[in-house]
């Protein structure tokens, strides 16, 4: 699915240079769902954000779906973006000022769909996450797990091939971080990608491989056998 | 505490540069424009009122209402009712005095110039108290041989010499006469509705051939002013005015009361300027109007209120931003008082910074304002009452954009601020902010509907087909005066022989003149009593309708091949019952005299007045605008009548300036004593609008003004927005929006008020424009007006998106992740 050869990402200002990703490599198949674990300050949101196509590579080389988007331009990227990758994050990122059921439309709006088929496919993905009840709510009226819930049914709404997700459960409680880690491995199990980024070792195990970082570098990869 | 307020303040007016900018620049543009308007509106209610007399002082007017035609008003009155009101009115009035304006030639040292003189009553040197720096104008005024100027006047004759008694030969009339300067005046001020630069005593023994100047009770040409007696009531007199007339005119010679045809009324000196009576031109000087007061007042205040808008918007939209300034200070103990006084006077401040910038604008612009509009106008900084007003006004404005803020901030609950760790923005707030968005679009729209049809008016007024071509026309005037009269044939012909010259023809008037003279006219066979009209008369040569090129809808024009041709003067015996004449009406007056058709009217026989002659209609020709633009088309018939002509009206073709300075050659060498005037037909038509043409640029710099600062708040409140969604565009953009997605997305959020701001301000503007438009006799169509309105609301909504599409373009261009790390 994707291939990161030798990839860096630094930071620069006048005084310093920070280095966030140093010379990483890493390769993730289709339908995987890979863990990235670390401590603070690791990298792993970079190489989230870098992967996602939401930052640019300071060096090296990225393949996604066989191409070299490296170099790409913006508005190529946000197109492969917006056909292939679905996010969450950890703060759920939802529009305040819209209902549930219009912040999940939102991923689709920007495919050109009609709105008849788009109300379709909101109305199936918010009964797969069991949401459909809260459809004319908005997203303050909802609790973290529920919010996160939207936020997933926005990421899979576009039948994405990846999802990324930042931290997914970093402010849920376990219970509803239990709920969440079981839909992304259902999803998973439907065949799509995913790479997540958690703290908790619990959510990793759900994860065939983790991938470790530690200052920029990738110190070990765990492969698990299919549970 | 009070030092930590002003740091917090002035930190925060830093760290906002562009909201700070908006709201100063803005603030000062309105405070700027506001004292401008108030200067001028000062003055214009400051006229006349520096004369000691100013309050016991009237101006007698003259109104005809003669059958068939519209009320004529006249800001004069005739010449013997000076001394005849002043004795049916003895408990009344004190004095009266009249001024006579006439063009006399004046000769000096070689110089030969037509000059504007005043000739006036002894009494209106006690009336009127001129500031006098030389001699005495009492004197002046009592000796019918001196002339009191003013000091442009000696200035231009005398240089820097002593004025008085030098001596200037005036002709006037058939009195050739030397005058001596024994009185100088400083030059009148500007705010006074006289406009004298010489004066000369009337003396009617010098006029007995021009009985109509002060001699004839229906001939009104003087300016007639009164002055009422102490604790006497102005109402006395104006109630008595009609029976005044009936008791002292002399018969008309018609059936009925003077009083029938002819009224009085009654005007207070100091309220000329502002409620203008009669027609346009008829006072020595353009007056202003209430309505273009209000106009200015008002437009000062939607500046102002624009402008406090913004403030408002700017303030409230900021302030949620410190949210959490103010949970923190209420946590630390501050109370609700403390926090309001806190940002009042941090929004005084700024306010203030708004008037001292305004004033620095104020001294830049009130030059160049003050010569547009012609007045001196000056900014008085010792002036209490102006000191007090500025104040006031910042104090307000200040308060005004403080209160909401500092209400909503302080009413906080610190807990949920501080805990929601966001911007506290509450739906009222920004209800508030886009209601008054709205106003202030619908204001700017306002102003450009309002001022593209005062625009169209005066296009439409000025380019209007008058029904002649008004293109390659010079008027030569003083062709009647006494020297140049005897040598018109011969003038004619040496100026038809110039290079460029194409014909040339005299006439009594020259278009836009105003003239009123009227002759009364019957069909033959018709009763005098009843079925005679009232028709306006013109004097022209055989090739007048030529020069002119008016079309002629039946007949032919006045020949040299008929010997009948013309007006037969009136005979002194009532034996020459059998002369004969012809003239040429305009369509409307054949209306007037009843023909059904201009097939009918020629060849048709009239008598005019009391001349017996037998007329025959030879022609009808289109109506056309001859006498002025402003006025309703008349009834009008062109006699060819060579007593009357005091302009030559020349047809050239190429550049005007070589043919105009060889006709003055010609001029000079034929008749060197008569000054030579000259002018252009299309310039003194457009001159009769040049005072709405002024009033019009006016307006449109304030509406200019008002769009400029009312889109400097939209940006203020653009990029706020822009900043307060920028989590929102983020996601949008993770979810795949293009920068164009969201460039759209803000445009449209504040195309919405200034959409509805269109539907708000159409009707009113529209409504408000009919009735204004109705009050031009000849009027642009009210179709245009929705032209303009779609114009207005289109420039509006693209001024919007130009101000908005920027700022949106940097905000939706930077990175996503930027907005969605910091949460």
């Amino acid at each position: 699915m994707l291939k990161l050869h030798n990839l860096s990402k630094y930071y620069r200002t006048d005084e310093v240079e920070t280095v966030a990703l140093n010379s990483v490599n890493i390769e993730i198949e289709s339908g995987e769902f890979v863990a990235i674990m670390g401590p603070s300050g690791c990298g792993k949101s970079t190489l989230l954000n870098i992967i996602g196509m939401l930052d640019n590579p300071s060096s090296g080389e990225y393949v996604f779906m066989g191409e070299d988007v490296a170099g790409y331009s913006e508005a190529k990227l946000a197109n492969i973006r917006k056909q292939n990758i679905g996010f969450i994050f950890q703060s759920f990122n939802l529009i305040d000022e819209l209902t549930v059921a219009e912040n999940i439309e939102l991923a689709l709006l920007y495919h050109n769909i009609p709105s008849k088929i788009r109300k379709e496919r909101v109305a199936h993905v918010m009964d797969k996450v069991g949401i459909a009840h809260r459809a004319k709510h908005m997203p303050s009226q909802l609790s973290g797990g529920q919010q996160q819930r939207v936020a997933v049914a926005r990421a899979v709404v576009g039948d994405q091939a990846m999802i990324l997700a930042d931290e997914p459960t970093g402010n849920l409680d376990s219970a509803h971080g239990q709920e969440v880690m079981e839909m992304l491995q259902s999803l998973n199990e439907e065949g799509t990608t995913i790479v997540m980024v958690t703290h908790s070792p619990s959510h990793a195990d759900y994860a065939r491989r983790t991938i470790n970082l530690f200052d920029g570098h990738v110190v070990t990869e765990n492969l698990r056998a299919a549970q | 505490m009070f030092k930590n307020y002003i740091m917090v303040a002035v930190r925060n007016l830093v760290k906002n540069k562009l909201y700070s900018a908006i709201n100063i620049v803005g603030l000062a543009v309105g405070l700027a424009a506001c004292v401008m308007i108030a200067l001028f509106v000062k003055d214009e209610l400051s006229y006349d009122t520096q004369w000691a007399k100013a309050d016991s002082l009237y101006r007698l007017h003259t109104t005809f209402t003669l059958p068939g035609r519209a009320a004529i008003p006249t800001v004069r009155a005739p010449g013997p009712v000076k001394s005849q009101i002043l004795e049916y009115f003895p408990e009344e009035i004190a004095a009266t005095t009249r001024f006579n304006s006439m063009n006399p030639v004046l000769r000096y040292e070689g110089k030969v110039v037509s000059e504007q003189i005043f000739w006036t009553d002894p009494e209106t040197a006690d009336l009127f108290d001129f500031n006098v720096v030389a001699g005495d104008i009492h004197k002046a005024l009592n000796d019918n041989s001196s002339l009191a100027v003013n000091e442009t006047f000696a200035k231009r004759y005398f240089g820097d010499a002593d004025p008085i008694g030098k001596v200037v030969t005036l002709t006037n009339y058939q009195i050739e006469r030397d005058y001596k300067i024994t009185a100088v005046f400083e030059d009148l001020p500007n705010n006074t509705v006289l406009d004298i630069q010489a004066l000369a005593k009337i003396d009617e023994a010098d006029f007995t051939g021009q009985t109509w100047e002060f001699g004839e009770w229906y001939s009104t040409n003087n300016y007639l002013f009164f002055e009422l007696k102490e604790g006497a009531d102005v109402g006395v007199i104006t109630s008595q005015l009609n029976t005044f007339i009936n008791a002292s005119a002399p018969p008309s010679g018609g059936e009925g009361q003077v009083t029938d045809f002819m009224q009085f009324s009654v005007q207070a000196l100091t309220d000329i300027q502002l409620y203008p009576f009669g027609r346009n031109g008829s006072e020595m000087k353009p007056t202003g109007s209430m309505t273009s007061v209000i106009i200015f007042v008002s437009i000062a205040v939607l500046i102002l209120l624009i402008a406090c808008i913004n403030f408002m918007n700017l303030a409230t939209a900021k302030s949620t931003q410190r949210a959490r300034e103010v949970a923190l200070r209420k946590v630390l103990g501050a109370k609700r008082g403390q926090l309001v006084t806190q940002f009042l006077g941090e929004t005084v401040m700024v306010a203030v910074m708004g008037l001292v910038l305004g004033i620095v604008l104020v001294e830049v612009f009130l030059g160049p304002f003050s010569a547009f509009v012609g007045k001196e106008l000056a900014f008085d900084y010792g002036d209490g009452l102006t000191i007090s007003v500025l104040v006031g006004l910042v104090l307000f404005v200040g308060t005004i954009g403080g209160v909401y803020p500092a209400l909503v901030l302080s009413g906080f609950l610190p807990a949920t601020v501080l805990k929601a760790n966001k911007s506290a923005e509450t739906n009222g707030s920004a209800a508030l902010r886009n209601g008054l968005v709205v106003v202030q679009f619908a204001i700017s729209i306002g102003l450009i509907i309002a001022t593209s049809a005062v625009f169209g008016q005066r296009w439409y007024a000025t380019s209007m087909d008058p029904g002649f071509n008004k293109d390659n026309l010079m008027i030569i005037r003083n062709v009647g005066r006494a020297g140049a009269q005897q040598n018109q044939d011969a003038f004619r012909r040496e100026v038809l022989r110039l290079p460029g010259v194409v014909s040339a023809a005299y006439s009594s008037d020259s278009p836009a003149s105003g003239n009123e003279s009227n002759r009364n006219v019957m069909r033959e066979g018709a009763d005098p009593a009843t079925e005679s009209v009232l028709i306006g008369t013109h004097s022209v040569d055989y090739e007048f309708f030529d020069t002119y090129e008016i079309e002629l809808l039946k007949g032919r024009i006045y020949s040299r091949d008929f010997a009948t041709d013309g007006t037969p003067a009136i005979p002194s015996d009532a034996e020459a019952q059998a002369t004969q004449g012809t003239l040429i009406i305009n369509e409307a007056a054949s209306r007037r005299l009843g023909f059904t058709s201009v097939e009918e009217a020629v060849g048709s026989r009239v008598r005019m007045g009391r001349n017996p002659a037998s007329m025959e209609i030879i022609a009808v020709i289109r109506d056309m605008q001859y006498q002025s633009l402003r006025r309703v088309m008349r009834p009008e018939m062109y006699l060819l009548n060579r007593a009357d002509f005091r302009t030559l009206t020349v047809k050239y073709t190429g550049s005007p300036a070589p043919v105009a300075s060889a006709i003055e050659g010609v001029w000079r060498t034929m008749m060197p004593d008569v000054p030579f005037r000259h002018d252009f037909v299309d310039t003194v038509m457009a001159a009769e609008f040049e005072q709405e043409s002024q009033q019009s640029v006016l307006l449109a710099v304030f509406a200019g003004l008002a769009i400029v600062i009312a889109c400097l708040g939209l940006y203020g409140l653009a990029s706020f927005t822009a900043e307060r969604r920028t989590k929102e565009i983020g996601i949008r953009k993770v979810m795949g929006a293009t920068v164009f997605d969201i460039v759209r997305l803000l445009i449209w959020q504040f195309s919405k008020p200034v959409l509805l701001a269109n539907v708000i301000a159409w009707p009113i503007v529209v409504y408000g424009l009919v009735t204004w438009l109705e009050t031009f006799p000849y009027r642009l169509e009210a179709w245009w007006l929705i032209i303009f309105c779609l114009s207005a609301g289109t420039i509006a909504l693209s001024i919007a998106w130009v101000t908005v599409g920027g700022n949106a373009a940097s905000v939706a261009r930077t990175n996503p992740i930027k907005a969605l790390r910091y949460e």
